[in-house]
């Protein structure tokens, strides 16, 4: 009787635990509003336009954008000064000053090469329609080529499609245009 | 108990071996149970706080809200470690406990990667989980955690593959790559238990080893510690019995009057003496402890050789009684009787003389009273017997001396007088004859016998003395050893003998005389008094009415008779007894009433000893002519009629007789005379003693010859030792004898 009790206890445990697992791999998978980023360079934009250029829109308090970040770097490793990279962080206008300055600025500013610029107020960030932190856009000679996360989850580290896609991009062994799914925080609030 | 024998190591419990076996397993589990319920914890913890450190708040814009890794962390790490939690605490160590801890923990490996967002470093938790999992030493565990590895791999591959390989695409085999790092550390980790559990069946072997011989130990201590229980029982109890035994003994040796005694069996230790030797010999009992020949040293000089006696019977392993006498300290002397005993041990050999002395002295002062008294009796009988047998006698002396002086009577009455006198005096002459030698100093003519040829010789003279109807056997020993003694009193004792025998066998019967030699040992002399030696027996024996005990005691007193008046005064017996211990020997009977007797005289064999000096032969020649007349002879003798008588009869023999009345007289005619021939002298003569005249007489004249005239044998020894030409008639002597006698003694150049 025991043994039956134990196995009913331990198999509802087993329920509750893979339950919480799959609903903590659903969060994890779920994407941010998908942006749909300018085809041509956008004027009015404060970044200049080189040959590759690889922007990152982040929201500097999002945990999972730390993920972004790291694969920010892992792709410019790969791709040794063949495109020009910024990082853009929300600063909204209310916010204090060093409201940007947090690790993840840091983390950034880190990245041999890479440009880390405050986007006061998200104007940076609405002209290349991102509304997701790890929204990534790469432009060769002002044409989109990629637009979406470098992330394969919300926060995860390691290898992703979009990290894949852009460098193959960036090594030429691609020219075809590709989207995926951005994991991360919204970077304005969803007003009512 | 079933014990079996490892090649190589000590017998040992199999099946203990596996309950220890077991309880270590069990040990084992429970203490990797209670690390990992702590592990969880620390992980329940560790998870919340990483989740609060990274991702503490999820953000839109300027707002933020509590991230759903941190309600993960707190819900979820929750749900994860409370079943191996709660069966760790509920049901410690048990297999269900073990396996829930091992899918909790890959759960909670789960947990950890996502709130640390997949960071492969974090993918270290799982390796080092199953490792520390392997810490039960059951690789069932690490089955249960690979499985939960395997299932969410293979799950996730399927349906979400970038969530594990970053690709939207990824090949079926990745999966099992993953699975596969995870069966390689297992690989490991299972040899690693194979070898712990073999380790821990060895240890359980030995603990049980271990046990088995301590058990072993353990009861072998215990039946020896019961064994010396016991053994210290027996002994104290044996203590008891021997504390009881010594009081026992103590009371009894201490109590009772006498000396108990136990000695070495050469008798030279003396192992024990009781307090009573020193009421008894006035000394210590540790002076005698110290010099135990102390003890015979108070002995009494004439009474060791009796104490030896018993000293060579002990040493014989016989037991012996002997009496002796001690001088005390203070110069008393006691009789002691001493008893002696011989101990053997179990083999039968002596080990100890054991022994108990009394004083007997009273009891001997009561004895030699007794003896006295009885002796004094025995004079007086004899005294009686004497008084009647001379007053008959001096009657018809005395009638017949008046008959003679009476003038009137004719001659022939004088002379028939004369005849009745000297009848008379010859019966009293025996008497005397009689009487001295019941008191042993009779004369006699001792010389080499061999009782066979006395016995062989009054063979016919006793059959013609017994009466019809008495059958006399002879049966002598041949090569008989000789004795000492006299012929004649011999024969006398045998005659007197067979008559007492003939007076005991009422009509018709036996009378049997055998001869015979033999060794009386020390303690067993037949009678009271035989001296150990060699003997030579005659033994005479009758198949009479035999002798009643009442008459017994009394059988060799003199005047005893059981025979009616007027055969004979009862001296025959009397003068056997006196003749035989005269000789150095003895005369015993044995005999019971309706049985007959059996006299045995005891006579010492002289062979091989050295034989005495031939005895004198007195020889008798009534019509002898006196070749020696005219010689001078010196006559002393006190009583004048015996001198008178004397020097009559000598002179009539042609002798010069000179008569003296005692020494001075006979000193002063010896001064006056040329020459004496012979010196007739009486034994008593008072003032000085026959020896010293006769030695004064002959220190002049050493050719002097000399006759001694006695009553009895006294000083002979001393006498013939100190004087030569020395003879001696006995009395009563009749005229012819003393010429004889005389003419004896002057042909005695």
């Amino acid at each position: 009787v025991r043994s039956h009790k134990l196995l009913g206890v331990a198999s509802l445990w087993l329920l509750l635990s893979c339950a919480g697992l799959a609903a903590m791999l659903h969060y994890e998978k779920t994407s941010g509003a998908p942006g749909d980023a300018p085809r041509e360079w956008p004027a009015g934009s404060a970044i200049e336009p080189a040959g590759h250029t690889l922007i990152l829109f982040a929201h500097p308090h999002c945990p999972c954008t730390r993920a972004s970040i790291a694969a920010l770097g892992q792709i410019l490793a790969h791709a040794q000064g063949q495109v020009a990279a910024h990082v853009v962080f929300l600063q909204p206008a209310s916010g204090p000053r060093d409201w940007v300055e947090t690790d993840l600025w840091r983390s950034a500013q880190a990245i041999p090469g890479v440009d880390v610029r405050a986007d006061l107020d998200g104007d940076e960030a609405r002209r290349f329609h991102a509304s997701t932190s790890g929204q990534t856009v790469l432009y060769a000679h002002g044409h989109l080529m990629f637009a979406g996360g470098i992330t394969s989850g919300r926060g995860h580290f390691g290898d992703s499609a979009g990290g894949d896609i852009t460098l193959a991009l960036l090594s030429g062994a691609s020219k075809a245009h590709a989207r995926t799914p951005v994991y991360g925080c919204p970077l304005e609030s969803k007003e009512p | 108990v079933s014990a079996a024998i490892v090649p190589g190591t000590i017998p040992f419990d199999r099946a203990r071996s596996h309950v220890i076996f077991a309880k270590l397993q069990r040990g084992v589990a429970l203490r990797t149970d209670r690390s990992f319920l702590w592990l969880m914890v620390v992980q329940y913890l560790a998870g919340i706080i990483a989740a609060i450190w990274i991702s503490p708040r999820a953000w839109e814009g300027m707002s933020s809200h509590l991230h759903p890794h941190v309600i993960a962390a707190i819900i979820l790490g929750g749900i994860v470690i409370s079943l191996p939690v709660a069966l760790a605490g509920l049901y410690p160590g048990e297999r269900s406990t073990r396996h829930a801890m091992a899918a909790g923990q890959m759960l909670m490996s789960g947990l950890l990667i996502h709130l640390c967002g997949g960071r492969i470093e974090t993918h270290f938790h799982i390796f080092g989980s199953l490792a520390f999992l392997s810490f039960y030493r059951d690789w069932r565990v690490l089955v249960t955690a690979s499985a939960v590895v395997a299932i969410d791999h293979l799950v996730r591959g399927v349906f979400f593959p970038e969530s594990i390989y970053g690709v939207l695409a990824a090949p079926w085999w990745r999966s099992f790559e993953h699975i596969g790092w995870v069966l390689f550390e297992d690989g490991f980790l299972f040899i690693s238990i194979g070898q712990s559990v073999r380790e821990m069946f060895s240890i359980a072997e030995r603990q049980a080893a271990l046990e088995f011989s301590h058990a072993g130990v353990e009861r072998t201590v215990a039946e020896r510690t019961s064994e010396l229980t016991a053994e210290i029982a027996e002994r104290r109890q044996t203590e008891h019995s021997l504390r009881l035994s010594e009081q026992r003994f103590r009371q009894l040796a201490e109590t009772i009057p006498g000396v108990f005694w136990i000695k070495s069996p050469d008798l030279r230790d003396l192992l024990y003496v009781s307090p009573g030797y020193e009421q008894i010999w006035g000394h210590s009992c540790e002076s005698v402890y110290e010099e135990p020949e102390s003890c015979g040293e108070c002995i009494i000089a004439e009474d060791r050789a009796a104490a030896e006696i018993g000293a060579v019977k002990a040493a014989r392993g016989e037991p012996y009684e002997t009496e002796y006498r001690i001088i005390r300290p203070d110069g008393n002397v006691r009789w002691i009787s001493s008893r002696g005993f011989p101990a053997f041990d179990e083999v039968g050999k002596l080990a100890r003389v054991v022994g108990f002395a009394t004083d007997v002295t009273e009891r001997k002062s009561l004895e030699l009273k007794l003896l006295e008294a009885g002796r004094l009796e025995t004079v007086g009988r004899l005294a009686g017997g004497i008084a009647h047998d001379f007053n008959t006698i001096l009657t018809e002396v005395i009638g017949h001396a008046e008959l003679i002086k009476d003038a009137a009577s004719s001659a022939a009455t004088k002379y028939q007088s004369g005849v009745a006198i000297e009848r008379s005096a010859t019966r009293a002459a025996r008497l005397t004859q009689q009487l001295l030698a019941f008191s042993r100093k009779q004369m006699l003519c001792v010389e080499n016998l061999d009782l066979n040829e006395v016995v062989l010789g009054l063979e016919p003279m006793l059959r013609g003395l017994l009466r019809k109807g008495i059958a006399l056997r002879t049966t002598v020993q041949t090569r008989l050893p000789r004795v000492q003694a006299d012929a004649t009193q011999i024969q006398h004792m045998l005659v007197q003998l067979a008559l007492n025998a003939q007076d005991a066998i009422p009509r018709e019967g036996t009378l049997t005389i055998q001869t015979a030699s033999m060794t009386v040992e020390a303690g067993l002399a037949p009678g009271d008094d035989t001296l150990p030696g060699e003997y030579v027996t005659i033994t005479v024996s009758d198949t009479g009415a035999g002798i009643s005990e009442e008459v017994m005691p009394r059988l060799f007193e003199p005047f005893f008779t059981t025979k009616p008046h007027g055969q004979g005064p009862g001296l025959g017996l009397s003068m056997c007894y006196g003749v035989a211990k005269q000789l150095g020997g003895n005369v015993t009977v044995r005999s019971k009433l309706g049985a007959g007797a059996t006299f045995t005289i005891y006579l010492p064999s002289r062979d091989g000893k050295g034989s005495i000096p031939p005895a004198e032969v007195v020889k008798w020649a009534p019509n002898q002519p006196d070749k020696y007349a005219t010689r001078n002879i010196l006559l002393v003798e006190t009583n004048p009629t015996l001198r008178d008588l004397t020097a009559t009869v000598l002179r009539k023999r042609g002798y010069v007789v000179h008569e003296a009345t005692d020494e001075s007289d006979a000193l002063k005619i010896a001064s006056s005379l040329y020459s004496i021939d012979l010196l007739v002298a009486d034994e008593v003569m008072p003032g000085t003693t026959r020896a010293d005249l006769a030695k004064q007489l002959q220190a002049s004249n050493p050719d002097l010859r000399i006759l001694v005239t006695s009553d009895k044998l006294r000083d002979f020894e001393t006498v013939s030792a100190a004087l030569s030409g020395l003879t001696i008639l006995q009395k009563p002597y009749t005229p012819a004898l003393l010429c004889s006698k005389v003419l004896a003694a002057l042909g005695n150049h």
